[in-house]
């Protein structure tokens, strides 16, 4: 389906989308010359939405095999690129092989990891299997595109067996190795595996840690880095959390695309703060859009920040971001960091419709009004943005944010939606709903099976911008119930190593 | 040594930055005026994008390792995002210095060269070092490419000690080869075409080519100098090392598209698809007409007995005679009619691959719309649109800009492509795709002309691409001008006048081929033919 009939807003409202069959030439004969691509693969109906790092119709399904020790921050990594591809339209999963052995062994012991252990072995090489086998039924069905092997895949023979078994089904691999020798970065990971890890649940910590110690050792012995041997693989190694990377035999775009991602990230252990911007003038009167400045509350909030955010972040040096909206530049006025102002952080460009309310919209625009409830994520306003459009602009900011450490962020509802959607994994029918009130801050924190978040609430009133589909809800001020936890969207939860 | 055509060019100009007048490719342009660049997402008052600093991209590499092109495909693609990028290529100082005719003394690049020759050495560095500084301290400008060779590990921590002085950092980009095969394929592709060889076997030209670098560059060390920032390209990309480059945003963008990057060079032709039943509407997504069968048989054979001329004007230059063009490959859209367009290619069993970010340019509400109707009904819309053709949305349609971003896949396979291609698509995505390769300012995007009966090829150069157009003969007139299930406006049909002036490239210029047909200048441009003096 061609991407443009995707980013057309008028299929909305007028019911079903059209769908017509497209025209598929014949494509059996293999031609000569065809020596880029093992086969030429024709597949279902893709459906799969693009936007612009998209799909092609030719496919290539591509299974990121992880390589590493135990604590090398392969599980974050995994869960990290199956979000960041879910949050381009990008069909991605997870086979975690932990979770498919624990199925027989719920709790081993370190022993159990010996490669001389006949019985370990046996057991993990079937729990190996098993998610191969359901990764490669996932790929049957069309659309889905990406798929993570998450596991230490520590040998060559090991790798070896993998690629071949991807080969004769005709999906692409890519190995990513995470190589680091950093002892801090390791102890961090094992405390984190340690209180969280569902093979330690319930246990005494330091006999815990002292275990997984003991199994990283067990993989230390037999494991072989990516090397020579191995150079027509095409693999990915970072060195030392991305001090050096070394890319072997990437063979198409979206190859490159998953890798450039995997430089930009980093593994070390970091919070990542959001705020709205404080109550502005155009708040107060349900304006939409507008350059105003903060209405009197809203300068509470900007006062009151320094404070919430020292609370929760202790003496952690920031840096802060903000739009190039009056608004934000006003609410980070008193935090006493470095600011930097990213264009890319404006709020979504409502078009004609800036400066207007709800209610003036759904007068004057009434189809876009309800266009607009129907499917938010796409809706683009007359001369303005979508959602879509928004998380396009945001890829630098996404990238810049996963090389950071610590960062503060300044800016809108609509752009915070998006940006919190990454880090929570939210869908893209939920994720232009969510409720943010004003005068919170939002603390994220990732983690290797999920991301944590937790929201602080400045004393200062506020009117609700919330609008319920199908409302025209004029603005009032926040009713004590919206401000308790997040509305039922938390973090994807994996199931441990 | 290096006789690329860039000492003629470069020999003139004292700031060495020159108009595309005699040049299709404007890559080594810079903008007149400060204007949002094709995939620009937005613009900043300092014209330096994603909080990144300044940086100079220095190569490092010996002759025929593809510097120039990763420059210069590098440069493309940054400015393709907005980043104010200028490319200076020390050999264009060099032979400035020297002259057209001179050359530099024959231990120019030795460690102990004698002290004239260091002092010439240090005078042209200096002079380009300070061109580059100027360019990013008054010019706005955020990148600099530093085309040089760069050999010595003691010259490379110089020079980014030098830079940071000024606060610019410094990344490295070594092409590096170890298989002689690729060094032999790019010296027989680039240089030996040069006066020097005329009448020389190629191999023997080859030869000769390598042991002359080897004399005058007998000192070279790879880069592994791990408090740098480099990216080191090992066999023209089979394996990339990236040390030090978390950087900044644009750093691993850089690595990113340095990962599409091959160095081979390969042609590509454009056509546009034939024409419909149902010509005038998007959503309908018809059939090709009769008309548009035979456009799609009458193209395929043009190209074909095109390529095959090829072939043999190789043979006559002295190729063998099992010579071989690269295969070619053949992407359309998902639309119909492009995909029966490239029927008769794959009955004779060439590759078709469909890509489906090439749909074109969605039209909205303008679809089936006259310009007339279109003037009538939305008036306001038509005002913006004649303001900025290139970013203005019509309701519910696409801009041209909404199209670059999505193609940006398209793109980067593009340059992955090691086949020759041919790409089949609506005039728009001809536009934004040709607007990529030949650096076209995203004014000018619109109003590019795709006429039915002409396949344009590009040729791909280290220094600069180059377009020529093949006449595909004995076609109906009606089915030659512009789409018409295009947004009709500003863009007139195709031989109308262009609103545009001054943008054209002039006489004189054209390729022998498009010269024998008789027409004036570039392809694509053609209404502003007069307008533009040669500099």
């Amino acid at each position: 389906m061609p991407a443009a009939d995707d980013l057309n807003p008028e299929t909305v409202p007028n019911g079903p989308k059209e769908n017509p069959e497209q025209y598929k030439p014949e494509l059996s004969r293999s031609p000569p010359g065809d020596f880029m691509r093992p086969a030429v693969r024709t597949r279902g109906k893709s459906s799969s939405k693009t936007n612009g790092v998209g799909v092609q119709v030719e496919d290539t399904r591509i299974c990121v095999v992880m390589v590493g020790l135990p604590a090398r921050g392969k599980s974050l990594i995994a869960q990290k690129v199956v979000r960041y591809l879910g949050w381009l339209s990008i069909s991605a999963k997870c086979f975690n092989v932990g979770s498919y052995r624990r199925t027989n062994t719920p709790q081993p012991n370190a022993s159990f990891f010996d490669t001389s252990n006949k019985e370990g072995e046996r057991l993990r090489r079937a729990a190996a299997e098993a998610a191969v086998t359901d990764m490669v039924k996932w790929f049957k069905s069309p659309g889905n595109l990406i798929a993570i092997l998450d596991a230490t895949n520590s040998t060559k023979d090991r790798r070896r067996w993998i690629k071949d078994r991807c080969d004769s089904e005709g999906i692409e691999t890519l190995f990513v190795e995470s190589k680091c020798d950093e002892e801090d970065l390791i102890m961090s990971n094992i405390i984190e595996v340690k209180t969280t890890s569902p093979d330690y649940s319930g246990q005494d910590p330091e006999a815990a840690a002292k275990d997984f110690r003991e199994r990283i050792r067990m993989y230390e012995r037999v494991y072989e880095t990516l090397d020579e041997d191995e150079a027509d693989l095409t693999y990915c190694k970072i060195i030392n959390v991305g001090e050096q990377v070394i890319i072997n035999r990437i063979q198409d775009y979206l190859q490159s695309r998953v890798v450039y991602y995997l430089m930009n990230l980093h593994i070390k252990p970091r919070s990542i703060w959001i705020s709205r911007h404080g109550e502005s003038m155009f708040n107060v009167t349900g304006q939409i859009g507008g350059d105003a400045n903060l209405s009197p509350r809203g300068q509470r909030y900007a006062e009151e920040l320094p404070r919430l955010v020292r609370n929760s972040a202790g003496d952690t040096p920031l840096t802060v971001w903000t739009s190039t909206l009056k608004r934000t530049a006003q609410t980070a006025h008193h935090l006493p960091y470095e600011k930097l102002s990213w264009k890319a952080l404006d709020e979504l460009d409502s078009g004609v419709c800036d400066g207007l309310t709800y209610a003036e919209i759904e007068q004057r625009y009434p189809s876009d009004f309800a266009a607009r409830d129907a499917d938010k994520y796409n809706y683009r306003y007359l001369g303005g943005e979508s959602y879509r459009d928004v998380v396009i602009r945001l890829e630098p900011i996404i990238m810049e944010l996963e090389r950071s450490e610590n960062i503060l962020i300044v800016t809108h509802q609509a752009v915070l939606r998006c940006i919190y959607a990454y880090f929570m994994g939210s869908s893209q029918e939920q994720s232009p709903w969510m409720e943010v009130p004003l005068h919170t801050l939002i603390r994220l924190t990732p983690r290797a099976y999920k991301t944590e978040e937790e929201r602080m609430y400045a004393d200062v009133p506020a009117v609700s911008t919330w609008r319920g589909k199908g409302s025209k809800a004029a603005h009032a001020d926040t009713p004590e119930s919206s401000r308790r936890g997040s509305p039922a969207m938390l973090g994807q939860v994996k199931e441990g190593l | 040594m290096d006789t690329l055509l860039t000492a003629d060019l470069a020999a003139n100009s004292p700031n060495f930055r020159r108009r595309s007048s005699t040049y299709v490719d404007a890559i080594h342009d810079l903008p007149e005026k400060e204007s949002m660049a094709p995939a620009q997402l937005y613009s900043t008052e300092s014209g330096r994008l994603f909080h990144s600093g300044r940086i100079v991209i220095a190569t490092v590499g010996l002759p025929a390792r593809g510097k120039t092109h990763i420059s210069v495909a590098l440069a493309r693609y940054l400015r393709w995002l907005g980043v104010k990028t200028h490319i200076f290529h020390l050999g264009d100082y060099r032979r400035s210095y020297v002259g057209q005719q001179g050359d530099v003394p024959e231990d120019y690049f030795h460690v102990n060269a004698t002290t004239p020759t260091v002092l010439m050495r240090n005078k042209i560095l200096k002079k380009c070092r300070e061109d580059i500084l100027h360019f990013l301290d008054a010019e706005n400008g955020q990148i600099a490419i530093y085309d040089a060779v760069n050999p010595l590990s003691s010259g490379r921590r110089a020079l980014a000690k030098e830079f940071e002085k000024h606060n610019v950092q410094t990344l490295f980009i070594e092409s590096h080869c170890t298989d002689e095969r690729i060094i032999e394929e790019n010296v027989r592709s680039v240089k030996i075409s040069s006066p020097d060889y005329i009448g020389w076997k190629p191999e023997d030209a080859v030869q000769d080519y390598l042991k002359r670098i080897n004399a005058r560059i007998p000192h070279y060390e790879s880069m592994e100098e791990n408090e740098l920032h480099y990216v080191k390209m090992l066999n023209a990309g089979q394996r990339v090392v990236s040390n030090n480059c978390a950087f900044g945003y644009l750093s691993q963008r850089i690595v990113f598209y340095l990962l599409n990057l091959h160095i081979k060079s390969r042609q590509i032709y454009f056509c546009r698809a034939g024409t419909t039943k149902d010509e005038d509407s998007y959503k309908a997504d018809a059939s090709l007409s009769t008309e548009g069968e035979d456009y799609a048989s009458k193209m395929t054979e043009t190209l074909i007995s095109h390529r095959e001329s090829e072939r043999q004007n190789l043979i006559a230059h002295g190729a063998p005679e099992t010579t071989a063009l690269k295969p070619l490959t053949i992407w359309t859209s998902t639309r119909r009619r492009t995909v029966e367009t490239s029927a008769y290619f794959e009955g004779k069993g060439y590759r078709v691959r469909q890509r489906s970010q090439m749909s074109q340019l969605n039209p909205g509400v303008c679809e089936k719309m006259s310009e007339k109707k279109i003037r009538q009904n939305f008036p306001e819309e038509v005002a913006k649109h004649e303001q900025d053709p290139y970013h203005h949305r019509y309701p519910r349609a696409e801009s041209y800009h909404d199209l670059a971003v999505r193609l940006e896949p398209i793109i980067l396979e593009l340059e992955r492509e090691n086949n020759d291609l041919l790409i089949i698509a609506h005039e728009s995505v001809l536009r934004v795709l040709y607007g990529y390769l030949m650096a076209c300012s995203a004014g000018d995007i619109p109003s590019l002309q795709f006429p039915r009966d002409e396949v344009i090829e590009i040729i791909p150069a280290s220094y600069n691409n180059s377009a020529k157009r093949i006449h595909i003969p004995d076609l109906p007139q009606k089915l030659i001008p512009g789409s018409p299930e295009d947004i009709k406006m500003p863009v007139p049909p195709s031989g109308a006048t262009s609103p545009f002036s001054g943008i054209g490239t002039p006489a004189g210029t054209q390729t022998p081929e498009a010269g024998a047909e008789g027409s004036g200048g570039l392809p694509i441009r053609k209404a502003a033919v007069t307008s533009n003096p040669k500099t």
